[in-house]
């Protein structure tokens, strides 16, 4: 594997920090009672997503989750059309009429967040089958958690992928609970990897927390689906900072455990190696994050300014 | 135009369009060499190569999802379930996700697929491989209900389900397969939500659908000798359900009775009688009267599963009854 | 005496699956593994075994399935803060040997064995294999592994009698020893740690190996097809890699994966001598695994450490105690 320039390695640091800003401000909406619903954030889950998107083709796709802002974003997504949406405004991406867990936009490959835990997968399927069919040679990346990973869908999904050698990355987000269910609860394996044996496909476990250590996963796993060889399944061990859903109280799991995922965070973390080895300079790294934060404040201003969807909207869109 | 029966016009129909469009391509359990369970797919895997005709794994879930993902990524997948039974581990792919997509994205998902599935009694297939499903799916906003009684029909709406670019469930019964009819050669298509006549009468309207079709035209045979005209509506759409024509024969004939082979609690039938009593009470002069399956799972033994589907007797019983 | 059991959840899982054919481990094994070793242990007259918690429970599943009469008394965990990393190995066999204990059992590859071994210099382990490129640990049955743990824990044989002595490579990095390789150190051309795993031969410009033979796998490999160095003797091998140089070798580097590299300059290690590290910025490998940063402008050195690491050898150790009739006998 060759080495990322420089430009993808920045750009890898500005989606991550895009990210971190975007749920740090769907969070504060959320507590100032500006979004309605449900909303799950992936603060400190910055890198799966990243690292994952950063080694796809702009033309590949991905399924995402119900939380599925990160993936969003790092796969190119507008955050200013995402952020309408979430406020529910007619300029969103689905004009608000999906919400926080139903953002898409197949023009970038994003095949929608999902509202049901394990639905991606068999989507994964199908659109990873429409390469192979059309032999264009691009992959899906099928993004899922732990909690899914027990859904049957996606043990269908992992066997149908492997009978057909159908080109989807299953890319396990492993946080550790589903809701409030610890994993040691929910299964009696701990590594979700381990489930590739089952299927006869490679699968492996990085540190979901090391954005290269995805990237470079992921970047061998397109590489092997691209080579016709298949599905792999990377489960990249993370935490999520937030509750399930913003208003978790988080009863489950102590402040302990969450310090010392917060010490393993990614942006940091990258961010450090970057200027250790001078790939980039404190001040370039500065001018990013500003960017990112102009970014996120301009999608924060149109999602405010922008008019809620009409009435006479409700009806439409139903069927083609 | 050939004599055909209603399985060679579905496979007339597949073949027609998979040579058309490239993009179409069937999936479903042994839909291959096997040629399907009831025999609708068979000689497609050798004249179109199992690249476009392939077999699943058993994973209903995967099959809708692969048609749905596939559609999404802008291809025209036909899946089949083997029996519209099946459904009930799957359905989320069906009305979570495929009919959803369009109206949760905001107008910018496509998702043009085709899910065929058998269903019906009368095969003595007993309670999990027997049943008429159609109203779960005239439930669900976003898909579409194809529900043919005809040779010529099933083609001309399998056609337009093909094209159609929202989800399609299309219910075929099982017992209508073998069932023969003039189907015209080549390909046409008949647009979905558009009802039919399938006997002109004056008397009452009996509004029924795929195989109960046929039972309401015996019925109006044998109420015939009584001098009763009776008109028979095929909606062959579920949804959208094509109103115009219903209340036009009703607003005739002042008579409505709804047939469906389905169970009558909760049924499709229910559906029809409410728009037309919402619609068109006024103009009717005697009680709307539904036949459906009794309130209980499908028999296996002969003589209850024949008791269990409705009949000629059971519609003619009704016809009488709202001209009492 | 005590005895100790390491077993490491997270090993056999890393990307060498995908890159490569390495094999999947699951848990599964090796809780059934730790059922062997444990009634191996009980076997030899250990009643006292301390282990490593984990995030899997690997040992309290593994006791979940054994009669108490068939295993030790006082199976334990030690009281270490869990990182879920590796660290948490490292403090581990720090606390075992802290407590005393005669043997360590690591299960896992050779960056499981690294581990245990840099928080454990001075108490003899016994690596079992369950990792990913295995030169170290060895692939035997785990009963009889407990079985020599056992022997060993018990008295009946010393580690004089039944281990044998390994070299290893120290690491420094500005003159600090900063970590410890078991077999091999690689220099690698590359900035970051990423999923860990050495297999692009082309970024690795420096080889040094603690042992070498040609039926090894991994980066010893390569050493191994220019001579054979016995983990006992007291010298090391240091190979610069150069893809333009004339001498090319073909070697598995990994499981189910050839490489082919250029050898350049090849030279022995003696025991404390530091063999500088040639290139900065970098990552340093140890035992297969990107490890340790290196940055422009710090400078970086391996040497053949002049302390040696007790290994137990089943073979030996088995002998001997069938030597001093302190196997199965039942009069």
């Amino acid at each position: 594997m060759q080495q990322p320039d420089k430009k993808v390695l920045l750009d890898m640091y500005s989606t991550m920090t895009k990210i971190r800003l975007f749920e740090t401000e769907v969070q504060k909406f959320f507590g100032e009672g500006l979004i309605p619903g449900f909303v799950h954030l992936a603060l400190g889950e910055e890198a799966s997503a990243t690292g994952t998107c950063a080694a796809l083709k702009p033309s590949d796709m991905i399924t995402s989750t119900h939380r599925g802002h990160g993936h969003c974003i790092a796969k190119g997504g507008d955050p200013k059309l995402m952020m309408a949406e979430i406020f529910g405004k007619s300029t969103g991406y689905c004009k608000g009429k999906g919400g926080s867990m139903h953002i898409a936009d197949f023009n970038l490959g994003i095949l929608g967040a999902n509202g049901i835990v394990g639905a991606g997968g068999p989507l994964a399927v199908g659109a990873a089958f429409s390469c192979q069919y059309k032999e264009n040679g691009g992959v899906c990346a099928c993004f899922f958690g732990d909690g899914a990973s027990n859904q049957g869908t996606m043990q269908e999904s992992l066997n149908f992928a492997s009978a057909w050698k159908l080109p989807v990355i299953f890319v396990n987000e492993n946080n550790g609970y589903g809701i409030s269910c610890p994993t040691s609860k929910s299964m009696a394996i701990t590594n979700i990897s381990d489930r590739s044996a089952a299927y006869g496909i490679p699968g492996a476990t990085v540190d979901g927390n090391d954005v290269m250590a995805v990237y470079e996963a992921v970047s061998e796993a397109a590489k092997h689906a691209r080579e016709g060889k298949g599905p792999t399944l990377i489960e990249c061990k993370t935490y999520r900072w937030r509750g399930h859903f913003e208003g978790d109280p988080c009863v489950y799991r102590d402040d302990k455990e969450l310090k010392e995922w917060m010490a393993k965070e990614p942006i940091g973390r990258f961010k450090k190696t970057l200027l250790e080895n001078k790939v980039a300079t404190e001040a370039e790294l500065e001018g990013l994050k500003k960017k990112a934060e102009e970014e996120i404040a301009a999608a924060v201003k149109f999602a405010k300014e922008s008019p809620v969807p009409k009435v006479d909207a409700l009806l439409e869109d139903v069927y083609a | 135009m050939a004599t055909k029966t209603f399985l060679q016009a579905i496979n007339d129909a597949l073949r027609l369009e998979m040579e058309k469009d490239p993009n179409v391509f069937i999936i479903g359990e042994d839909v291959g060499k096997f040629g399907g369970c009831f025999g609708v797919t068979q000689g497609l895997y050798e004249k179109f190569g199992e690249r476009r005709v392939r077999d699943t794994p058993i994973t209903e879930s995967g099959i809708i999802g692969l048609a749905v993902g596939a559609a999404a990524a802008g291809l025209r997948p036909v899946a089949e379930l083997m029996f519209v039974d099946f459904i009930g581990v799957a359905l989320d792919q069906l009305f979570n996700q495929a009919a959803k997509m369009r109206y949760m994205f905001g107008g910018k998902a496509k998702v043009p697929m085709v899910l065929r599935m058998p269903q019906g009694a009368g095969v003595g297939a007993a309670a999990q491989h027997s049943q008429s499903m159609e109203s779960w799916f005239v439930h669900i906003p976003g898909i579409k209900v194809v529900i043919p009684s005809t040779p010529a029909d099933a083609k001309g709406l399998l056609i337009s389900a093909i094209r159609d670019d929202n989800p399609v469930v299309f219910l075929e019964h099982k017992v209508l397969y073998g069932a023969e009819g003039e189907v015209p050669d080549g390909e046409y298509t008949i647009p979905l939500g558009k009802g039919d006549i399938k006997r002109e009468g004056k008397d009452v309207t009996v509004v029924a659908t795929s195989l109960m079709v046929k039972t309401a035209l015996d019925a109006a045979d044998v109420l015939a000798k009584d001098g009763i005209s009776v008109e028979v509506v095929d909606p062959r759409c579920l949804s959208p359900l094509d109103t115009d024509i219903i209340l036009k024969s009703v607003g005739k004939t002042q008579h409505l009775v709804v047939a469906h082979e389905a169970v009558k609690q909760g049924g499709a039938g229910a559906e029809i009688a409410a728009v037309v009593a919402e619609e068109a009470i006024g103009s009717l002069a005697g009680p709307i009267v539904r036949v459906g399956a009794p309130f209980c799972p499908i028999p296996f033994a002969q003589s209850l599963e024949q008791a269990y589907i409705p009949g000629v007797d059971a519609v003619v019983a009704a016809v009488k009854k709202t001209l009492a | 005496m005590k005895a100790a059991i390491i077993a490491n959840p997270i090993s056999g899982k890393d990307i060498r699956r995908i890159v490569a054919h390495g094999s999947v481990f699951d848990n599964q094994e090796k809780v059934r593994m730790v059922r062997r070793i444990l009634v191996g242990m009980k076997a030899a007259g250990v009643e006292e075994v301390l282990y490593m918690p984990e995030g899997y429970g690997i040992v309290p599943r593994a006791l979940f399935d054994l009669d108490p009469h068939e295993i030790p008394a006082s199976i334990e965990p030690v009281d270490v803060f869990l990182h879920m990393t590796q660290e948490d190995t490292v403090n581990s066999a720090a606390l075992m040997e802290e407590a005393g204990v005669a043997v360590i059992v690591v299960m896992g590859g050779d960056g499981t064995s690294r581990a245990a071994a840099s928080g454990a210099r001075n108490t003899p382990i016994l690596p079992l294999s369950t990792g990913t490129n295995n030169v170290f640990p060895v692939m035997i049955e785990a009963t009889v592994a407990g079985l020599a743990a056992g022997v060993m824990a018990s008295g009946g044989v010393s580690p004089a009698e039944g281990c044998y002595e390994a070299s290893i490579l120290e690491v420094l990095v500005d003159d600090e020893p900063r970590d410890i390789a078991l077999i091999d150190v690689a220099t690698y051309n590359d900035i970051f740690v990423a999923s860990r795993a050495v297999w692009d031969i082309t970024r690795v410009k420096q080889i040094f190996l603690s042992r070498c033979k040609p039926d090894s796998i991994g980066l010893s490999a390569i050493g191994g097809i220019l001579e054979s160095i016995t983990p006992e003797e007291p010298r090391g091998l240091t190979i610069t890699l150069d893809p333009a140089a004339p001498r090319r070798v073909r070697a598995p580097i990994g499981p189910g994966l050839f490489a082919e590299a250029g050898i350049g300059a090849v030279a022995d290690m003696r025991p404390g001598e530091i063999v500088p590290v040639d290139l900065s910025p970098c990552i340093l490998a140890v035992d297969g695994e990107r490890e340790l940063k290196v940055l422009e402008g710090q400078h970086a050195g391996v040497r053949i450490s002049k302390d040696r690491l007790q290994v137990v050898d089943v073979e030996r150790t088995m002998e001997c105690a069938r030597r001093k009739k302190l196997l199965g006998l039942c009069t």
